[in-house]
């Protein structure tokens, strides 16, 4: 259908709308137009993306000068994947309706282990040794030792793309990872390359956040997007974790040892080359004179994506001439290294703040801030020089040198720990230093600089202002949209107590009572005989459900759910994982029935969708508060307290409201979709608690279903799944829930639509 | 026990047991237990007085253990009962017990054969109504017998029954068969396992690596018992013990399991959407990010309860999926096969490769919004053909003789040509034009030629219950010119009876079925011949029969 949307002309793919995407529509233009920064909070199930891809493409053809791309950044790549698939049915509507020939390029972006096609390099199994071993295929010295000797194997794939593939720009159409890898067989080109390089003129990139935020990698591929781009965080609930994640560091033991492998190495080379080719090392110490003024301009003018790790104001700057020659920026490494080696023979905890650790070097190795500095940038040119193949053996070393860069960059928003064992295990010597990251501003923030409208949108942002509160930057609109519902396909219960009454928990001090885990059994046991299909369960913690799960055994509660229905469990292997969850399905699928144990905040309650019969209930065994024991939270939550003046209490309990809300989300997944979400610990019921579950879920929540007992619980569900079992078709949702163009254009209906975005 | 091979009368039977001395009806006889039934006969006489075929025994009654007249009861699936009792004063016990034994153990093998059959004849009359109506029609009203019915109706199933089976769902296993085996304690110091049959067979379907155990050592090495309380004691059994002696037999169960998941694990998943590996799309290299706390999870730094913990986790993923397994094993081998002939069907197997990936398929059924399209047809499965002419028309067999090449084409249109050009109309000898006329008259709509056109169809003229009755008949006169034709060749004695006995089927049936039917049309319609057809499917039947008779009375004179 087609919509005006505020004056805007928006094909839709769709036949039929939900009034919620419409209002979402609203919403979005009104953030474009203004181009200012969104937080939009979007039940999931109701279409976001294809309402998020309709508007901002619409938005693109109407205003062809104002938004020039559209940056779509997911978490995984499955997400990334379904993003491009619906846009290719966007672009195929497009197509049909206009009967022109469309001029878009979309394309998807991902790592080489999704991308490469050289038939040695694709088949290793990780990431990282694929980077290695491309790089030692395709670095630009090793194929100029192609010339003087044939035999160097360098990778014909990204010989012939970069003989031919740039020349004539990727032709218009939506590219996805397998269309890209299909185009590249064909042509013999990379694909992982030629994505890279196509991004610069796509319409619409998709791509994952690590792309954007992640400084090492954002260096590489982003930084020459454009400036009137839309960017979008999709899933974005955990955007604050990501971006610190990007900026800390941890130091071992074994990180030092390999490092020391790594300078001996670097000295050796030197020794070697300056026998050798001694005008090459002269040549990159005349460049570092120079400065790096080439990056300086490219960012005062604006191409380039700001770098959080390098600083402005070392761009101005040459490299400090103590460490300008090779070998004395070896020697400095090695001074270096020894201090960080004395720190951490440490008997206590030490946390201390950046500028303390500046001033403890200085004292102790006479090792100034500035050179410090310039560490990262200084390490990267050295290893162009001496044409280090495999990069990937040195890692340890640029760990090192990116955190010295970090550590002397920035004095506020970062935390130093070191640990000289693992609180569970005292006797053992295992000595880390972390440099933590406390501030998820700090990496975002040149995104929000660089971009003129950012959306931050999930299933899950409840609630919404403190987004903006941990990001730091002021948004244009903020909202939460509810769920139109011809039923309510969605029945959140509170189970507070068990039969005996004994008030469920998964709090500290009952962690252990055996009365609690009875009667957590009790719940699971029960709900396995009523509710159909498959049952997901989730812990707080994986030593909580390990527990957990070891005392059902021995009470035989295990065995008497078995007769129920299969039980798998989530293990801290991704691998053996994968096979259960395989398996899972497939026990829910031939209808046998099947159980899922698993961890808030693992990989499957963060990647996994349960939709329809895969999950037709949810239980969340407890609150799942972060590990709050943990200094780096301590002083993180410290920090929020200073700077943003966020209490403690109110940060821990949002984020394990976010959690739990991700976890009880992942059943439902469309209005056709139904299932229970069983809040199983009594401080759900809480006003502070409760109040921070999504809007979607909230209105659910009656009083009446604010402390049950298992068998209140059980009758409720009982009495739910039987209406939901009813047949439900699509009349019944007609008006309602769902809308042709006539009715979404009735007055009283857009007066209705009105309602539905909650601003705050 | 006595293993006795003797004949009497024609047949030959393997009898099992035989015990003398046993009463029937106060009179003294034998008892045989032969491989098919159980007989008695009077002492002295050489024939059986009560023969049963094990089929139709229900089940045996037998005294208490304390009394003094030593009897066993037969009791019938009609009802009717017959006692023996064993008289032998000194080993009446003995043989009592023996034939016990082996009416235990053969009893239930009948009683399954009996009762599959009877629920496959139920359950085919049920499903189709029109063999129902057969039934009743020829069996209920005695026109054959019940047997002569499924006679070759039963063939078709036992034939059938790998395409039976397909259908018919194998039961899966009950995910919790360990649970039904929870020790009981008996009060001293010991554990009781109840094991049914049952159960071991769940035992073995889910664990194959105990049922390759099971064979290599029993009984050579172990009794059965034995076997089974090392199962039990082992910690193969209770996984949250961890392993401590290698010398258990079953440790190398555990560690092919153990092999087993290993190798599913790093087959990988099919569906992407739940590969957690792939999930991710650029993992932090190592030594960034916030370690979250991760508790170390290498053996060294593992307490004894966390490994147990561990174990008991593994064990519960491990025991699902092989019940799950179990469950699809059986069914994956008919596909295999069905695939393998699908070659022949105009898709050989490289047609595979055309058809979109799961991945793809798992991609758009997760963007799939059903409810905003427009309609929700259901979906079907399209049919994938590479060679759809060979799917259209099956493949001729060549004849040489029926092609023609061009040359005799254009032989035969110059012969046309020259035909025609050399024609010239004989007009004296052409029809007059008043029988020319009467001809087309005779042949125009409403003229004598052309009334069966205008004729109503049968369906309009004649009742609807007369034509369900004729309907039943046909059916029921095609089942039994069925059987009398399958009889020929006739070159067996058995045969020779049987296309007798059908020819005086099919009398009888002309008789007592379609005379009154005929009788019937006739006092309603005089001039509809409706049963013409048959009569004359009859008759063709007779006179074959007849030709048949007096070619045998020829060879025998």
């Amino acid at each position: 259908m087609k919509l005006n949307i505020d004056g805007l002309l928006v094909y839709f793919p769709y036949d039929y709308i939900y009034p919620e995407q419409y209002s979402y529509m609203l919403e979005l233009k009104r953030t474009l137009d203004a181009k200012g920064h969104g937080v939009l909070e979007m039940p999931s199930g109701t279409g976001k993306t294809i309402s998020l891809l309709s508007l901002i493409v619409a938005y693109q053809r109407a205003f062809p000068l104002e938004v020039t791309k559209l940056i779509y950044c997911s978490r995984t790549v499955p997400e990334i994947e379904k993003v491009v698939e619906e846009l290719r049915k966007l672009m195929e509507f497009y197509a049909k309706e206009t009967e022109e020939v469309n001029n878009f390029l979309a394309l998807a972006l991902s790592s080489r282990k999704n991308l490469c096609i050289h038939p040695e390099v694709s088949s290793l199994r990780f990431g990282k040794e694929v980077d290695g071993k491309c790089h030692s295929l395709t670095a630009s010295y090793v194929r100029a030792q192609r010339h003087g000797n044939p035999n160097q194997p360098v990778c014909r794939f990204y010989e012939e793309f970069d003989a031919v593939g740039r020349q004539v720009p990727l032709p218009a159409g939506v590219y996805n990872l397998d269309d890209l890898k299909d185009l590249g067989r064909r042509k013999g080109w990379c694909p992982y390359y030629l994505a890279r390089y196509s991004i610069l003129h796509a319409n619409i990139v998709v791509y994952s956040y690590h792309y954007l935020l992640d400084p090492k990698i954002a260096d590489l591929v982003s930084k020459e997007l454009a400036k009137k781009s839309v960017v979008v965080f999709d899933e974005a609930h955990n955007i604050d974790n990501v971006c610190i994640d990007s900026m800390s560091v941890n130091i071992t033991r074994r990180t030092l040892d390999r490092c020391q492998n790594n300078v001996d190495t670097l000295q050796n080379t030197i020794q070697r080359i300056k026998e050798t080719d001694a005008a090459k090392l002269r040549e990159e110490y005349r460049r570092l004179v120079e400065g790096l003024k080439e990056a300086n301009v490219a960012r005062e003018t604006d191409v380039y994506l700001a770098n959080p790790v390098l600083p402005d104001e070392i761009l101005k700057e040459a490299v400090p001439g103590s460490i300008r020659t090779a070998e004395h920026f070896v020697g400095f490494l090695r001074r270096f290294l020894e201090y960080l080696k004395s720190r951490l023979r440490v008997q206590h905890v030490v946390q201390e703040s950046a500028p303390q650790f500046l001033k403890d070097i200085f004292d102790k190795v006479c090792i100034d801030r500035k050179p410090l500095r310039f560490c990262a940038e200084r390490l990267q040119s050295l290893l162009r020089t001496l044409e280090i193949t495999d990069i990937s053996d040195f890692s340890a070393v640029t760990l090192i040198s990116n955190f010295a860069t970090l550590v002397s960059t920035y004095s506020q928003g970062f935390t130093i720990i070191i640990e000289p064992f693992e609180d569970r295990t005292p006797t053992i010597a295992n000595p880390v230093l972390h440099f933590s990251c406390m501030d998820p501003s700090i990496a975002i923030k040149p995104v929000f600089q660089r971009f003129q409208s950012v959306i931050i949108t999930s299933g899950t942002l409840s609630p919404v202002d403190i987004y903006p509160r941990i990001l730091d930057f002021r948004p244009v609109t903020m909202a939460s949209f509810t769920m139109t519902l011809a039923r309510t396909c969605l029945c959140p219960l509170i189970v507070g107590r068990g039969n005996d009454q004994v008030a469920l928990s998964s709090k500290f001090e009952t962690r252990e009572d055996f009365a609690v885990i009875r009667n957590y059994g009790n719940l699971l046991l029960e709900m396995s005989a009523v509710v159909p299909d498959g049952i997901v369960a989730f812990f707080t913690s994986y030593v909580y459900m390990e527990n957990i799960v070891a005392s059902w055994y021995e009470q035989g509660i295990l065995e008497n759910i078995q007769r129920n229905k299969l039980i798998f469990i989530e293990t801290q292997d991704a691998a053996e994982t994968s096979m259960a969850l395989e398996k899972y399905q497939e026990a829910c699928e031939n209808g046998r029935g099947a159980i899922l144990l698993s961890v808030a905040r693992g990989k499957v309650s963060e990647g996994i969708d349960f939709v329809h019969h895969f999950g037709r209930a949810v239980i969340m065994f407890g609150v799942p508060y972060v590990y709050t024991q943990s200094r780096i939270l301590k002083a993180r939550l410290e920090y929020l307290r200073d700077q943003f003046q966020i209490r403690e209490n109110d940060f821990l309990t949002f984020d394990a409201m976010r959690h739990a809300a991700q976890c009880v989300g992942r059943a439902i997944r469309g209005k056709t979709d139904y299932g229970l979400m069983i809040f199983a610990d009594k401080r759900y019921a809480r006003a502070d608690k409760r109040g921070k579950l999504p809007r979607w879920i909230q209105e659910h929540i009656n009083d009446g279903s604010l402390n049950l007992t298992v068998d209140e619980a059980v009758q409720l569900s009982k009495h739910f799944l039987r209406q939901m079992a009813q047949p439900f078709s699509q009349v019944d949702q007609l008006g309602l829930s769902l809308l042709t163009l006539e009715q979404l254009e009735s007055p009283e209906m857009l007066k209705k639509i009105a309602q539905i975005a909650h601003q705050t | 026990m006595h293993f006795v091979s003797f004949t009497m009368a024609s047949l030959s039977e393997e009898v099992l047991l035989v015990v003398k001395k046993v009463r029937q009806k106060k009179q003294d006889g034998t008892l045989y237990l032969m491989a098919e039934r159980i007989a008695w006969g009077p002492e002295g006489k050489d024939r059986f007085t009560v023969s049963h075929s094990y089929s139709d025994i229900r089940c045996q009654k037998i005294s208490p253990d304390g009394k003094a007249k030593v009897q066993l009861q037969l009791v019938l699936h009609t009802g009717e009962s017959t006692t023996f009792h064993f008289a032998n004063e000194s080993t009446s016990r003995k043989d009592w017990e023996a034939a016990k034994e082996l009416l235990q153990q053969l009893l239930p093998k009948f009683k399954k054969k009996a009762n599959k059959e009877l629920e496959e004849k139920n359950k085919m009359l049920q499903e189709d109504p029109v063999l129902f109506q057969l039934y009743k029609d020829l069996v209920v009203s005695q026109v054959i017998s019940a047997e002569e019915f499924w006679a070759n109706r039963l063939g078709g199933i036992n034939n059938g029954e790998s395409a039976a089976c397909e259908n018919k769902q194998e039961v899966g296993i009950s995910g919790a068969f360990l649970a039904d085996i929870r020790p009981q304690t008996d009060g001293c110091n010991g554990l009781r396992y109840n094991l049914t049959a049952d159960i071991i067979e769940s035992i073995f379907r889910t664990y194959p690596a105990v049922k390759q155990k099971y064979k290599e050592n029993v009984p050579h090495n172990l009794t059965e018992k034995e076997f089974w309380t090392r199962f039990f004691q082992s910690h193969y059994f209770h996984r949250d013990r961890i392993s401590t002696g290698t010398q258990d037999i079953f440790s190398e169960c555990a560690r092919q399991d153990e092999k087993g998941l290993k190798s599913l694990v790093t087959q990988g998943v099919k569906n992407p959407m739940v590969d957690l590996l792939s999930l991710e799309d650029k993992t932090l290299d190592e030594g960034y990010g916030i370690s979250s706390a991760l508790p170390s999870t290498s053996h060294a730094s593992r307490t004894v309860k966390e490994s147990s913990n561990f174990a008991i986790i593994k064990r519960f993923n491990h025991h699902s999926a092989m019940v799950l397994a179990a469950g699809s094993r059986k069914r994956d081998v008919p596909a295999d096969q069905a695939s393998e002939t699908s070659s022949t069907d105009g898709n050989s197997r490289d047609s595979d490769f055309f058809q979109p990936p799961l991945k793809k398929v798992k991609l758009q059924e997760a963007i799939e919004y059903e409810d905003l399209q427009q309609e929700n047809r259901p979906k079907t499965v399209a049919l994938n053909l590479k060679k759809s002419d060979r799917y259209a028309h099956g493949p001729v067999p060549l004849q040489s003789q029926q092609y023609t090449t061009s040359q005799d084409i254009i032989n035969s249109v110059n012969y046309i040509k020259h035909e025609m050009s050399n024609y010239k109309p004989n007009l004296t000898q052409v029809l007059s034009s008043a029988a020319a006329s009467s001809a087309i008259a005779a042949l125009s709509p409403g003229g004598v030629l052309m009334q069966q056109v205008a004729q109503q169809a049968i369906n309009q003229m004649v009742p609807t219950e007369i034509q369900a009755e004729l309907k039943h008949l046909y059916v029921a006169a095609g089942e039994l010119l069925r059987h009398f034709w399958t009889c020929f060749p006739v070159n067996t004695a058995f045969l020779e009876e049987k296309v007798t006995k059908m020819k005086s089927n099919l009398e009888r049936f002309q008789i007592t079925k379609l005379r009154p039917f005929q009788e019937k049309i006739q006092r309603q319609y005089l001039s509809t011949n409706l049963t013409g057809h048959l009569e004359c499917m009859l008759q063709a039947a007779y006179s074959k029969f007849h030709i048949w008779q007096t070619r045998r009375m020829m060879r025998k004179t």
